[in-house]
Parts: structure tokens; C-alpha cells; sequence
């Protein structure tokens, strides 16, 4: 059975007057174990469709499986919980709690699970620990790299254990040897049975994936072949 | 989230904007201050009024003339004397006043108030001796030329304690001075401590003629029995005077309870009218809340976008938010309540009743602070929770 798979999906704004479509009859799947690439200049609508994948949104047409369950049937509590468990984000800004040290940044997926503290902070600090950032569990945000602060983030995605990991624009604000190394990662990863999608403009970054799906005007162009 | 958690996360996010989380308490704080302060000072007056006005005599009924007769006051000497009569009484002491020139010296002098009464009076009207001794049924009923001066004469005349059994002269005329009074305290108009008491028959014999009494005090005995005392008194003034059933009384019957009712309902009114307005600067104080929280939410739209992403619910975000205003009002509020003790502490000082301990107040003013912390956090914490989630992350 496949992790998520989109039906005919699309994506409404209604801008007064204006109706923009955002996403036009999308179709796809991802199977457990995939490392994929959704790749398009900006503006084609990936950003939206990691949205509805990410379950941060929902669609406005189709049907959206994830993990069996259709996601635009459930509510905002069920989306949060889904978020929480079964997605982790990684974000091209890295999206790190300010003023927040790295490894409660970490921690806090946990706290909305209702884990205890120091539960939270033993498996927070494991996870940093595992990505090489011991040594810098109680910096914040400001005192870390650009590197640094997204393999936080990647710690912060990765310590819900979670089925699906989506990353938009990864590399985006690393330098080139940086970028390569959270790649790296990704791939490494996805080697350990880790689900991965990738969101990117980047071709080179794209083909660090198994498989790309091009989007292109709202619709996707080409789907690939699975590996 | 549980309680605590949430807590823990407005403490460390208060910690991190010290100066703001402070001058936003402030607000709070004074607010709730003022409410202790205000409130104690009221208080205070109240307990001040109730004990000057039980310190006028207790259980105490005045009858007083409304009218005269033949040159003189409808109430009279031999009223008193029937009064006396009636059962239940602890002492009846009838007043005639006169203002006469009291002269200890030839250059000595003060002009006060000179009253004619008996023996009872010092137990009607609440009057403890200093010195000596009071006037004493032998010599109210001979009338004798004594004297007992209040605290305040005497100290006009500078008589101190070696002037009992001295004489002094009232309106030209010698008295041998029996005893000095106690203080009662009080000033002003009608100062309790500023007279003279002689016996009532040597202010007929040598001031005033006539046989019209200023007024007669009634002690009774059971407080309890006030009404039915005041009750006989009247019947057996109106039949004395003479009164139809459809006239109306030439006397009138005071009530010391009444007074103390009408006091404490006017005081009672005061205390409500200052913890009123100084509620005013405590809603104030949770408008400044409001004010910062919805600052908060505008600031941390992007944070609050990244906690929904890793899975915070709505319920938990308006969680958060309104347990930071609560924490806001609530540590405002203890430090309120401290300033507040300070300075009903510092005022009691100052004004002589002494520190009053309202536990009530605290009580009311730890519950007006989670009040505001709630009233005025729960509009702020619902924006932040009504946030899309997409939109959220892409503020910048």
C-alpha cells in the first residue's frame, strides 16, 4: 500500500472575484521507502502541494490519502496529531523556535505528544547527539551555523520517529558544501528505511532523488519512474 | 498540554523579555495595590467611627426638648426623675448646660462649656476618672459646690493631678474641684473632653433658673431591651406632657445603635466607593495585558506557525498564550497585594488605628487578578489559536 497518494487533487484560493488554482487535478503516489523529489520553478504550486501533503492544509477537490486515512475528512485536531506523528518538516529557513535552545527546539514535537520532560530532553538530546550537535545542546538558534541549525532542524523532524520526511527547499540557504552534506544526510537516511520527499527548484538537488515529479503550472508534467 | 508544562513555557518566555513582562505587571500591580490600600483605609475609618461613637456610652438612649413651655424646655428635671422609675434602666443622668468663664487664677481663665448632671452620668455617658473622684449622689443632692473637669479643661488650665481638692471659680463663683476625667479622645466642634460636670442643682442655683433639662441620658441595662425601654419612656413622657393620641411628641428619643447603623452603612458605602476606583486602575492594568499579548501574538505569528507544524493543536497555542497573560496578572497580583499591605500598614501608622489584616481583601483581589489575567488574555490567545497554519509560516 502506498504512504500517500493524491487523487485528482486540486487547490482552490477564491481572492474575491478571482478564483487561483493553485493545484489542477493532481495525481500521485509515494510508496514506503522512496526517496522523491517534487521539483518546479516557483510559483508552479509545490510549495501548496507540501502543504496538503504535509497536512497543513487541505484540498479544495480529490482525495488525499495518507497512510490510509483521508486526510480531507478530519479535523484540525486529527491534522495536528498527524502532523505530530506520522510527518517531520524540514524547512529552507530551518524554522527553529527562537530564543529557544537546540535541544528544546528538538524536545517540543515530544511536549505536543504529552511526553514527560525528562523523557523529552533524554531523546531530544539523543537524537542531536546522533546528528554530531552534542556539543551544542543548549546553543539557541542565533548561535549556531546555517548547517548547524537545519541538522537541528532535521533532529527536530526525525525524533517523532516519523513515516514521512518533507523537506522544502533543504539546501536552499546553505552554501554548496553545506548543502551537500544535509543531502548526504537525506540520503543516509533513506537508506535506513526512511520515507523522504523533497521539495526543491534546484535540478541538482533533484537528482540526488530516487525519483522526480516535475510540476509545472499547478499540474504535474512528469511523474518518473519508480527506482 | 498539562498545566504545568504550560506554565514552565510562560516563565521561561517571561524570563527572556524581563523589562516588558514587568512594566506590563505594573500596570497590575498598582491596580491591585490601590484596591488592598483603598479598601484598608476604609476598613480602618469604619472600625475608627464605630469606636468613637460606642465610646459616647453604650446602650446609651438621649431624650431630648423640641419645644418650650412657659419660658422653659418641655423636658424637665422632674421628668428625669420619673424616668428613673422605669424598670431595665442602668443609670438616667439629665444635662442643663451653661457657658460660664472657668478660672483656676485671676489670669487663668478659659471659657467652656458647664454642665449640671448627677452621679450617673460618668457611667451613661461612658466617662472614666483620671483623678479624684466623680460627682457623688450626696453631693448632687445637696448640690454642693464641686467640680470634675474634663481632660482637656484641665490641661487648658494646666491642673494637673495635685489640683484635685484645689478650688477654681466658675462664673465668678468657687468650686473645689472633685476630679479630673480620662481622655475620651475626639476633637473639634464638640469635644467631649473640653466641660465642666457640676451637680445639676448648683447650676439652677447659681447660672440658670428654671427647671428645663438640655437633654437626659438613659443608660439601659440589657441591650436587648432598648426598644421596650425607649418604648415606656415615650408613654410616660406623653402622658406626663399631656399629649393626645393624634399629637405629636415634644421630645424626641435618640437611639446611639441608630447612629451606629447609619454610620457603618456610610462607611460600608465609602470602603465600596474606593475599591471601586481603584478597580479602575486594575482594569487598566488588564487593558495594558491585552495590549502586550496582542503585540505577542502579531510577533510570534511565525512561532506559532512552527509549534502547528510540529503538532501543537489550537486548544494548545490559546492554551499557551492565555496561561501567559494568567501569569502576567497573577504574579502582579501578589506583588500588588504585598504593596498593598505596605501601604495600608504604613497608612493605619500614620492615621493611628494600627494595621488592619483584611483576609477578604486578598482573597478578592487574588480573585480580580485571574480575573483580568482571563478577561483580557482569552482575546489574544483565540487569535493566535484561529491562525492558518500556512499563512503563519510564511510571516516574516
Amino acid at each position: 500500500m502506498s504512504l500517500l497518494r493524491l487523487d485528482h487533487v486540486g487547490r482552490r484560493y477564491d481572492m474575491g472575484d478571482i478564483q487561483v488554482h493553485a493545484l489542477r487535478d493532481v495525481s500521485m503516489a509515494v510508496e514506503p521507502g522512496e526517496l522523491v523529489a517534487i521539483v518546479g520553478p516557483s510559483g508552479s504550486g509545490k510549495t501548496t502541494m507540501m502543504s496538503i501533503i504535509g497536512c497543513l492544509d487541505r484540498p479544495t477537490s480529490g482525495r488525499y490519502e495518507l497512510d490510509g486515512k483521508d486526510v480531507g475528512s478530519l479535523g484540525d485536531g486529527e491534522l495536528a496529531r498527524i502532523r505530530n506523528r506520522t510527518i517531520g518538516f524540514v524547512f529552507q529557513s530551518y524554522n527553529l523556535l527562537p530564543s529557544t535552545s537546540a535541544i528544546d527546539n528538538v524536545a517540543t514535537p515530544l511536549l505536543y505528544q504529552g511526553v514527560g520532560r525528562r523523557e523529552r530532553l533524554a531523546r531530544a538530546g539523543a537524537e542531536l547527539e546522533r546528528l554530531g550537535l552534542g556539543h551544542r545542546l543548549t546553543h539557541e538558534p542565533t548561535e549556531l551555523s546555517g548547517g548547524e541549525q537545519q541538522r537541528v532542524a532535521l533532529a527536530r523532524a526525525l525524533v517523532t520517529k516519523p513515516a514521512l520526511l518533507l523537506a522544502d527547499e533543504p539546501t536552499g540557504n546553505l552554501p554548496v558544501h553545506q548543502g551537500l552534506e544535509v543531502l548526504k544526510l537525506f540520503q543516509s537516511l533513506n537508506a535506513d528505511g526512511h520515507t523522504v520527499l523533497l521539495i526543491t527548484h534546484n535540478p541538482e538537488v533533484a537528482e540526488s532523488a530516487q525519483r522526480q515529479i516535475h510540476v509545472l503550472d499547478g499540474q504535474i508534467v512528469d511523474q518518473g519512474i519508480a527506482a | 498540554m498539562s498545566p504545568l508544562e504550560l506554565i514552565r513555557l510562560a516563565l521561561s518566555r517571561l524570563r527572556r523579555g524581563r523589562v516588558r513582562a514587568a512594566l506590563t505587571m505594573l500596570g497590575v500591580v498598582i491596580g491591585v495595590a490601590s484596591v488592598v490600600g483603598l479598601v484598608s483605609v476604609g476598613t480602618g475609618t469604619t472600625a475608627r467611627i464605630t469606636q468613637q461613637l460606642s465610646s459616647l456610652g453604650t446602650n446609651l438612649l438621649t431624650i431630648t426638648p423640641t419645644g418650650f413651655s412657659n419660658g422653659d424646655t418641655t423636658l424637665t428635671l422632674d421628668d428625669a426623675k420619673a424616668i428613673a422609675e422605669v424598670p431595665g434602666l442602668a443609670g438616667v443622668a439629665p444635662e442643663i448646660q451653661t457657658q460660664e468663664t472657668v478660672a483656676a487664677s485671676a489670669t487663668n481663665t478659659t471659657t467652656t462649656s458647664v454642665v449640671g448632671t448627677s452621679a450617673a452620668y460618668a457611667k451613661v455617658r461612658a466617662y472614666d476618672v483620671w483623678q479624684g473622684t466623680f460627682l457623688t449622689d450626696v453631693a448632687v443632692d445637696r448640690s454642693l459646690r464641686v467640680a470634675v473637669l474634663g481632660a482637656t479643661t484641665a490641661s487648658n488650665l494646666g491642673l494637673g493631678a495635685e489640683a484635685v481638692g484645689t478650688q477654681i471659680k466658675i462664673g465668678g463663683i468657687p468650686f473645689t474641684i472633685a476630679g479630673i476625667l480620662q481622655p475620651k479622645g475626639g476633637a473639634g466642634f464638640a469635644n467631649p473632653d473640653d466641660e465642666v460636670l457640676i451637680p445639676v442643682g448648683a447650676v439652677q442655683k447659681y447660672f440658670v433658673g428654671g427647671n428645663g433639662a438640655r437633654s437626659v441620658g438613659v443608660s439601659v441595662a440589657d441591650d436587648a431591651d432598648m426598644t421596650s425601654v425607649r418604648n415606656q419612656i415615650s408613654e410616660l413622657l406623653r402622658v406626663r406632657h399631656g399629649i393626645g393620641a393624634s399629637d405629636t411628641d415634644d421630645f424626641s428619643i435618640f437611639d446611639q445603635t441608630q447612629l451606629l447603623q447609619a454610620a457603618s452603612t456610610i462607611t460600608g458605602t465609602l470602603t465600596l466607593l474606593l475599591g471601586g476606583i481603584a478597580s479602575i486602575a486594575l482594569l487598566v492594568g488588564g487593558i495594558g495585558i491585552m495590549n502586550i499579548m496582542l503585540v505577542s501574538v502579531r510577533e510570534r505569528t511565525r512561532e506559532i506557525g512552527i509549534r502547528m507544524a510540529l503538532g501543537a493543536r489550537r486548544r494548545d497555542i490559546q492554551s499557551q498564550f492565555l496561561i501567559e497573560a494568567l501569569t502576567l496578572s497573577v504574579i502582579g497580583g501578589f506583588v500588588g497585594v504585598l504593596f498593598g499591605l505596605l501601604i495600608s500598614a504604613g497608612i493605619g501608622k500614620l492615621a493611628g488605628w494600627g494595621f488592619i489584616f483584611d483576609p477578604g481583601t486578598i482573597v478578592v483581589a487574588t480573585v480580580f487578578s485571574l480575573a483580568v489575567g482571563i478577561v483580557f488574555g482569552v482575546w489574544p490567545a483565540r487569535q493566535a489559536a484561529r491562525l492558518d497554519p500556512v499563512v503563519a509560516l510564511r510571516f516574516e
